[in-house]
């Protein structure tokens, strides 16, 4: 549907993505500190890949996960050993990882036929703990609890080495996320998905096989957590179990939240909002606040965060997303606006 | 055969022990679910918050009455059963109210996001420090039948058996018990005939607290240090109240009872004697739980809801 009211607007998307590759060069003549800022972007642009998947299954198909962490854990583990142990090239890595863990979200999308709600979440949340386990059981491949050393992507002859080059990669794989995404949500599929998640009954009278698309809505999810995963281990050349706790799962799902649930815009700009204000905005505060109080380190940090991501439930629960989309309409009808559309 | 389950009788009422502890917690759940259907994630945080109250009742009381003794346990547990019920009241008001008409999702994420804030600041207040509660009953330990036990683990027993009888009671037998059940299958059904919604679930609040509280005050002597880390107790009691069946009190009881017992038997005699039980051993419960969804996704004693489009 094409109109007033629809919430895509083609014509700024290319100027978003010129504006995504000429960031690190502003930042660069910006300030001396810029690979700290393109590290944290980074960051926030592997979470995104992962966000947008976990919208799909959360946000559009209504199956709640709290275990993304772990097929993100499944991604990361999965491409280092494929790559460093069994001598596979970068680039099929990111081929078959995904896949591979497409075929984990299977094995737990089949409970998941099942249990619904919080009983999924809860599921989901056990199975998070079992891979960190498992991943520690199997020691000699991923190191156990020691953690292993990843090197670094080689992409096409080229060897990807530091924060500035990894930019490039990552926002490029993210883009290519994001619009696959988009035509996923736009297509047949995703009205499959949503038609699941508004009604399950429904659904199925109307000939949808509920089983197949929800094994599916797990599969894609896993394999968009895949490949955020491949991303992951090559360009933290770390990994341990530390970095695939459970809060980062929550973590996730708040990101999908705050940004508003069914819409992968939302997820891209909750990902970026959390991450940004987790490591700039709130060391900020911290340094003034600490003046007053004593603080140990990361608990105001989690204080604030609860903070905000309860707010934003409480009082905007159509996330960031909902709040741009309510503006625009504002602003459309500015001299007429009818108060009782944006309750 | 003999050698293989020399301690198990030992571990069975260790692991029984263990349970209720999980049992009280999942209680706190079921009460909250029963009546609202919401879940609450922050349990475990309600607990925890109870114990450093409590703590900090019998740090005062001790230093006015010159000593401990009966009396000073006696008025912190006072305070803290009063502080439990204003903060069921302050948890209503900024949980419950706002989110009663949206979706399980946003729900659970707001309990959750409760829980953290919880926490730090908690550990704001107390600072980095771990406290070295007191128990009330000692270290005084019963023989019986060559089965050590000590009498806090008695009393987390006893405490959880009689609660559970009292709330089974108070929600089959009461008026207000029937209120509750009648207002979590038909919010808008049970205001209509006459019940008051706002105040069951503001009576509802106040008892999950309250049983929150009681188990933080039981436990915490149990734990030989106080902190944070307490919470995670009950992210453990979670698996509990889904294998019972969520919403429903006999299954919490038996469930969590079920789970201290899997987990001790398998920490204690199975991780001696097979090799890979060490290295799931403290996994083993959410496994049990995916195993008992996928052959009854109600739990052990749910029942299951009829959906309509």
């Amino acid at each position: 549907m094409k109109g007033r009211y629809d919430d895509e607007n083609l014509k700024w998307i290319p100027i978003l993505i010129i504006a995504v590759y000429l960031s690190p060069f502003l930042l660069k003549s910006a300030t001396f500190s810029y690979k700290y800022y393109l590290y944290i972007l980074n960051m926030a642009g592997i979470y995104m890949i992962l966000t947008v998947g976990l919208d799909l299954l959360s946000g559009f198909t209504g199956l709640m996960s709290l275990g993304h962490a772990a097929f993100l854990a499944i991604g990361a583990y999965t491409s280092a050993i494929l790559v460093d142990q069994a001598g596979l090239p970068f680039e099929l890595s990111l081929i078959i990882t995904p896949v591979i863990v497409g075929l984990c979200g299977l094995m737990i999308g089949f409970p998941a036929l099942r249990i619904e709600g919080m009983y999924l979440g809860l599921t989901t949340m056990g199975f998070g703990f079992i891979v960190k386990r498992l991943i520690i059981a199997f020691r000699d491949w991923t190191g156990g609890s020691a953690g292993l050393q990843v090197s670094k992507a080689t992409l096409f002859g080229f060897t990807i080495s530091n924060d500035w080059n990894n930019y490039f990669m990552i926002y490029t794989f993210a883009i290519i996320a994001i619009i696959v995404a988009r035509r996923i949500v736009k297509s047949k599929l995703g009205r499959v998905f949503m038609a699941i998640r508004d009604s399950e009954q429904a659904a199925q009278a109307s000939g949808i096989n509920i089983a197949k698309y929800k094994m599916l809505s797990f599969f894609i999810s896993g394999m968009f957590a895949g490949f955020a995963g491949v991303l992951f281990a090559h360009t933290n050349h770390f990994i341990s179990t530390d970095h695939f706790d459970i809060l980062l799962s929550v973590y996730f799902i708040v990101m999908v939240l705050v940004g508003g649930v069914g819409s992968i815009y939302g997820a891209v700009l909750g990902t970026l909002f959390i991450v940004l204000m987790e490591n700039m905005f709130i060391p900020l505060f911290k340094d003034t606040l600490t003046q007053y109080m004593h603080l140990e380190a990361g608990d105001f940090q989690a204080f604030i965060f609860g903070l905000i991501m309860l707010l934003f439930i409480i009082f905007q629960p159509m996330g960031l997303y909902g709040m741009w989309l309510k503006m625009r309409i504002y602003w459309k009808l500015f001299p007429f606006n009818p108060r009782k559309r944006f309750t | 055969m003999t050698s293989l389950f020399t301690d198990i009788n030992q571990e069975i009422v260790s692991g029984i022990a263990l349970g209720s502890i999980y049992a009280l917690i999942a209680l706190g759940f079921t009460l909250i679910y029963k009546a609202t259907e919401v879940v609450n994630f922050a349990q475990g945080e309600v607990m925890m918050v109870g114990a450093y109250v409590n703590f900090f009742f019998v740090t005062q009381f001790s230093g006015m009455a010159g000593g401990l003794n009966g009396w000073v346990f006696t008025a912190a547990l006072l305070g803290s059963i009063i502080f439990a019920l204003l903060f069921g009241i302050i948890l209503d008001y900024i949980i419950n109210r706002p989110l009663k008409d949206e979706p399980v999702f946003s729900i659970i994420m707001a309990t959750i996001s409760l829980a953290i804030i919880l926490r730090s600041l908690t550990a704001m207040i107390a600072g980095p420090i771990s406290l070295v509660p007191v128990s009330p009953f000692g270290n005084n330990t019963i023989k019986a039948g060559g089965v050590v036990i000590s009498v806090l683990d008695l009393a987390i027993i006893i405490c959880a058996f009689i609660l559970m009888a009292l709330f089974f009671f108070f929600f089959n037998k009461t008026r207000w018990g029937i209120a509750m059940k009648a207002t979590s299958a038909d919010a808008e059904a049970a205001q209509l005939m006459g019940i008051p919604v706002k105040k069951v679930y503001r009576y509802v609040w106040m008892f999950a607290t309250l049983v929150g509280v009681i188990s933080g005050v039981l436990l915490a002597p149990r734990m030989a240090l106080l902190d944070t880390t307490m919470a995670y107790l009950g992210l453990k009691a979670f698996p509990a109240a889904i294998l019972g069946g969520f919403g429903s009190i006999p299954g919490a009881i038996i469930g969590g009872i079920l789970m201290g017992v899997i987990e001790t038997v398998s920490m204690g005699t199975l991780s001696f004697h097979f090799n890979w039980v060490k290295e799931i051993n403290d996994i083993i419960v959410w496994i049990v739980l995916i195993v008992v969804l996928m052959i009854r996704p109600d739990g052990l004693f749910g029942i299951a809801k009829v959906k309509r489009v």
